[in-house]
């Protein structure tokens, strides 16, 4: 019973602090590797057109949430042009309206946005299923073909995917007379009109998107159409030219069914070119913009919000409680002897500041001369409490003295002593006396030895970057620890020391 | 892999590791509230006398530097005499005298003490050098037991003790710590000492344990280990049985000597008591354990649950 009871709190505990930091990654692209850079795009639609010299009003379609993209910024150069953004509305895209008492002469008004592709692939917007379309009304002959391509292709196909693809691989290169009158019937613009003209005889509902594959850097671009065909369940995107079932790589949707995606009144000669280039952008920054445009709260637990100095103070304490998972592990399940509970996670905290060999080296001089002279003490046979205190006014000494030497002999790391616990300096070196005297110098060293090895241990796990980082990015991540911890305290099985200690009991 | 198979093996033969011990065990039937019962020696003793367990005779207690100035008075009326610090353990900061020689307090190698450096012994023990903590500590100085003549052939110096481990009031396991050369006549085994285990059901030993490796014959003497006679093992027994009922610890160990006067005598008891029981009975303790949580009630006088311990953990 007590046993279920640490595993369901340790389970939650772990199931909240994997699922919020799950959602940073997902929701916000939180990285998981803090040199992760990523690629933003900077988009800009230009309208241009000339003016007529009377009141003018131009509408721009934008995009609201294009699938597969993080919005994080917009703007939009609208010179003398009062701007109205219109939300989207029962079926009406979300546009920008542009309007003006005078317009005159070219003009060119631009909406520019940055968005940060989250996934490779693009899902496609969910929205609800259509409806099975009507067969249209096609005029003879071409009702006569599409009728005859439609049932040849039925009967290669399996499904609707397939016969999408099939059917629109074969309008694009078939030689068939059939074949050849529908192409004759679209022009370049009207293409992909015509081939979902053709599916609903078939009666499956598709549609056109239009939009914008971020693949390269280009300028003054139309927006591409991709056809997208509704199997039940979902859109499934298919190359018009090809048939090949897909999108395009980083394809941002503009519009969807609507190739006018402006409107303008009083002015003429209406244009509108995209232009896209990419930068760099570290991860971690894209995701506080994800952030600072949604504001979902799940940033709410991060150390940003903090003064730089607490911050950095919170960055050193988030990895303490991974140097107790250390000593957790190293007592608990391998059985490694130390003294004290934490000493090795304070020594540990220490070397981070003075950097693994320094570390050693410092603790090493100061714990056998303060050894040495702790003996010299036991002959003046001195009482616990001013011993102790002896022993640390003397501990502070020698870290003085080792400080000043190499501060005259111009090694840097020996200044970095002052940050050694000196209690703790100062309870190591009584333990460890007091050892020697009643269970000899073996047993003594061993559990020195023991110390320093888990204290070398909680360095490394204490000061890996990558931890590091994680733990501050994700500071939950603590529950994480925290489940760990409960779990091992519900061990029972045995310490690698102890198979040692009993081995011969496993002989028989 | 060897060392998993070692685990197995280990697994199978009910070897109780120390995470199960503390969390299954020591946890689950011994109150922390209970602990300073045992803890503290001064404490025990007292409870033991007015339970009417035997106990070694108490001489003096020193409990301040104040108390010190009397010292050679106090212990003027005695020539053999042990100090220990009541919060002691494993045996740390005990001074054991069997003599005087003019001035001089003699330690049973034949070293002269002057009562200066008793005195000085004994501050430290009130400065809690031993105590667990380092927390000021009381001294107690008490009879020095004489050893049954059963134990001369096999310990160096010093007394060797009985631990007995009472499990909910059932004895379950039992070992006689021998003192060695290198344990320097301490019966503790992380000092070097050796460990024997005892047959419950007879009271006769079995191997030995030295180091953490089994053994069959005394490292300093070379004579076999096994089947020497405890005496008044029946009373000892019970001795260690009714010290359920003085503690309410349910997961005890129980530190007794047998004097050559007196009989079995209860020396201290032990909270957390430790593993190395298991390797001197080449047996592993769950079993037993088990067993004995089976048990659809436990017999509520101690003779009773000798009787059912002699029965339950009979060897063939």
């Amino acid at each position: 019973m007590r046993f279920s009871a640490v595993f369901v709190l340790a389970f939650i505990c772990a199931a909240t602090g994997l699922t919020v930091a799950w959602l940073k990654v997902d929701r916000l692209s939180v990285p998981l590797d803090p040199t992760a850079e990523a690629t933003v795009w900077d988009v800009e639609a230009r309208v241009a057109f000339e003016g007529r010299g009377q009141p003018a009003k131009v509408t721009l379609t934008l995009p609201d949430t294009p699938p597969g993209f993080a919005l994080l910024d917009e703007d939009f150069v609208s010179r003398s042009f009062g701007l109205a953004i219109r939300a989207a509305d029962a079926g009406r895209p979300r546009q920008a309206v542009w309007t003006v008492r005078r317009a005159s002469g070219a003009q060119a008004l631009y909406y520019h946005m940055k968005v940060y592709p989250k996934r490779e692939e693009v899902a496609p917007d969910p929205g609800p299923a259509p409806t099975f379309p009507e067969v249209p009304e096609y005029a003879e002959p071409l009702r006569s073909a599409i009728e005859a391509v439609l049932a040849r292709t039925r009967a290669q196909s399996a499904d609707i995917n397939t016969f999408t693809g099939l059917l629109v691989a074969d309008i694009n290169k078939s030689d068939d007379e059939n074949v050849k009158l529908i192409r004759k019937s679209a022009t370049e613009e009207t293409w992909a009109k015509m081939l979902t003209e053709v599916l609903a005889g078939a009666r499956i509902p598709s549609r056109i998107v239009y939009g914008l594959p971020l693949e390269q850097d280009f300028v003054d671009t139309p927006l591409t159409a991709w056809l997208e065909v509704h199997d039940g369940e979902r859109w499934h995107g298919f190359d018009p030219q090809t048939g090949r079932n897909g999108y395009p790589q980083n394809f941002l949707v503009w519009s969807y069914d609507d190739p006018r995606i402006t409107a303008s009144k009083g002015v003429r000669a209406v244009e509108v070119g995209f232009s896209a280039n990419k930068t760099p952008m570290t991860q971690l920054s894209v995701a506080n913009r994800v952030e600072s445009k949604l504001d979902t709260g799940l940033m709410a637990l991060s150390l940003n919000d903090l003064p730089v100095r607490t911050q950095n103070v919170y960055r050193v304490l988030l990895m303490v409680p991974l140097g107790a998972f250390v000593i957790v592990l190293m007592r608990g399940v391998i059985g490694v002897p130390t003294f004290g509970t934490f000493m090795p996670v304070l020594v540990a905290l220490a070397f981070r500041e003075t950097k693994l060999v320094a570390g050693i080296a410092l603790f090493l001089i100061v714990v056998s001369a303060g050894l040495a002279i702790r003996v010299a003490l036991t002959q003046l046979r001195l009482l616990l409490m001013p011993r102790l205190a002896s022993v640390l006014v003397i501990v502070i000494g020698l870290m003085l003295g080792v400080s000043l030497l190499s501060a005259k002999l111009g090694i840097e790391q020996g200044l970095s002593i002052a940050l050694f616990p000196m209690v703790i300096l100062t309870m190591t070196i009584e333990r460890m006396s007091i050892v020697w005297e009643e269970r000899g110098p073996a047993t003594a060293i061993k559990e020195f030895i023991g110390s320093l090895f888990v204290a070398v241990c909680g360095y490394f796990a204490m000061t890996e970057p990558r931890l590091v980082y994680l733990m501050s990015t994700f500071p939950e991540l603590l529950l994480v620890v925290l489940a760990m911890c409960l779990c091992f305290g519900a061990y029972t099985g045995y310490r690698l020391s102890e198979i040692l200690r009993f081995r011969d009991l496993a002989k028989r | 892999m060897l060392f998993f198979d070692t685990w197995l093996k280990l697994r199978n033969a009910g070897i109780l590791g120390l995470n199960a011990r503390n969390r299954e065990y020591i946890m689950r039937h011994n109150p922390r509230h209970r602990y300073p019962l045992v803890d503290d020696k001064l404490t025990t003793k007292r409870l033991a006398i007015e339970a009417g367990i035997a106990v070694p005779q108490l001489y003096a207690t020193f409990e301040t530097e104040h108390d010190l100035q009397k010292l050679g008075e106090r212990l003027a009326p005695y020539s053999e005499f042990v100090i220990k610090p009541a919060h002691g353990s494993g045996g740390s900061g005990v001074l054991v005298i069997d003599g005087r020689r003019k001035d001089l307090v003699v330690k049973p190698d034949g070293r002269g003490l002057t009562l200066d450096e008793v005195e000085f012994h004994v501050s430290n023990i009130l400065s809690g050098i031993y105590s667990l903590g380092g927390v000021r500590d009381d001294a107690m100085v008490e009879y020095r037991v004489r050893v049954d003549p059963v134990f001369d052939p096999v310990s160096y110096q010093g007394v060797p003790d009985i631990r007995l481990l009472v499990y909910r009031g059932v004895p379950t396991m039992a070992m006689v710590r021998l003192p060695t050369r290198q344990s320097d006549g301490k019966a503790n085994l992380h000092q070097g000492a050796v460990g024997v285990g005892i047959e419950i059901a007879t009271g006769l030993t079995v191997h030995g344990v030295w180091q953490n490796r089994t053994i069959t014959e005394h490292p300093d003497f070379g004579v076999s280990l096994s089947n020497i006679e405890i005496p008044n093992w029946p009373r000892l027994l019970e001795l260690g049985a009714r010290c359920y009922e003085l503690t309410g610890l349910g997961y005890l160990g129980v530190d007794i000597v047998i004097d050559r006067t007196h009989g079995p005598l209860l020396l201290e008891l032990n909270a957390r008591p430790g593993l190395a029981i298991q390797i001197a009975n080449r047996r592993g303790l769950r079993g037993r354990l088990e067993a004995i949580d089976r048990l659809e009630d436990i017999p509520a006088t101690a003779l009773a649950r000798c009787e059912l311990a002699r029965e339950l953990f009979r060897v063939h």
